[in-house]
């Protein structure tokens, strides 16, 4: 479950189905990890980006969104139907999100708990090829789901920007280092 | 005649630089008032960006602008205009903007890929109305 400064809430999924069960066979409240990615960007906005823009995750892990780039608006938002009827590339069984626009230092979390492939993108900079892929769990976990084969909805540049599944299952985190 | 014609267009350019000079008097300190808004107040950016201040807009001159940017003191410190690249080598033009001030001591000009307002990659070119406007815009 999840805020940022602003109010909006989110939940994945999953973490939806744990509240509808009887509290009976509710699993006990734990801590999750959580990671952060940064929204990130040059002084004078020549480039911007998300840090890290590849990332393994184990579900459950809550992912925070920060706006570290003080000259401008961020938003993370999955690509999903949801929003902005843009063509899903996240897991059939999770919940699409949206930060709605961050202003520097704001921040969101979402927990992700359906083993897969999120793709997501920063609304303002979108043309600009600020996007991100977080890969949950491993391709062997019951209910994966791989990336999305849809190359239309998205262009070249955003296609390109995506690393690959198996680059990020090997290295954790892909980003640029010092941004 | 010819004397006459002359010093009738002398009365008129006389008549039109007091006439500018009066306007760009207006907008000197912040807020500039109608018909510009400031930026922050109606897209989601920060209400001081580093680099180009509070920025106020007349909503009808968008995307180009001027957006006149404003020190942490109010003080009219730049004008910037943002053009979309794309728009640019489509063969549009941006002719005749009007200026914040009359005085401008230098003038940058660079890329940016884009933010709420202008989503688009652009240029920015900024006109600095003083020797010190860019130190104070910047933080």
């Amino acid at each position: 479950m999840i805020t940022n400064r602003r109010g909006f809430i989110a939940i994945g999924g999953g973490a939806l189905a744990t509240l509808s069960l009887p509290l009976s066979l509710a699993k006990p409240l734990r801590a999750q990890p959580v990671e952060v990615i940064e929204m990130r960007g040059t002084a004078r906005g020549e480039r911007v980006w998300f840090r890290p823009y590849g990332l393994s995750v184990a579900p459950g892990t809550t992912i925070r969104f920060v706006n570290r780039d003080a000259g401008n608006g961020h938003t993370a938002t999955a690509y999903h139907p949801d929003n902005f009827d843009r063509s899903s590339r996240i897991p059939d069984v999770a919940e699409a999100w949206d930060s709605g626009f961050l202003l520097p230092d704001e921040s969101f979390d979402v927990t992700l708990t359906a083993p897969g492939v999120y793709d997501y993108y920063c609304l303002p900079h979108e043309m600009a090829a600020m996007v991100g892929r977080i890969v949950v769990g491993q391709p062997e976990d019951a209910g994966w789901q791989g990336p999305s084969a849809d190359t239309e909805d998205v262009s070249p540049e955003v296609l390109a920007a995506l690393p690959p599944v198996a680059d990020i299952l090997a290295q954790g985190r892909i980003g640029p280092e010092g941004a | 005649m010819i004397k006459s014609l002359l010093t009738g267009a002398s009365i008129f350019a006389a008549s039109v630089t007091l006439a500018a000079a009066h306007d760009t008097e207006a907008l000197m300190q912040s807020p500039p008032g109608d018909p510009y808004v400031q930026v922050s107040d109606v897209l989601p950016l920060p209400a001081f960006i580093p680099g180009l201040g509070t920025l106020f807009v007349d909503p009808a001159t968008l995307p180009a602008g001027p957006f006149l940017a404003y020190d942490h003191d109010g003080q009219l410190s730049a004008t910037v205009y943002m053009t979309p690249l794309a728009e640019l080598e489509n063969g549009t033009s941006y002719d005749g903007l009007t200026v914040g001030s009359h005085t401008v001591a230098t003038v940058d000009i660079y890329y940016n890929a884009g933010h709420p307002g202008v989503e688009v990659p652009h240029a920015h070119v900024v006109l600095y109305h003083d020797a010190e406007a860019k130190e104070r815009l910047a933080q």
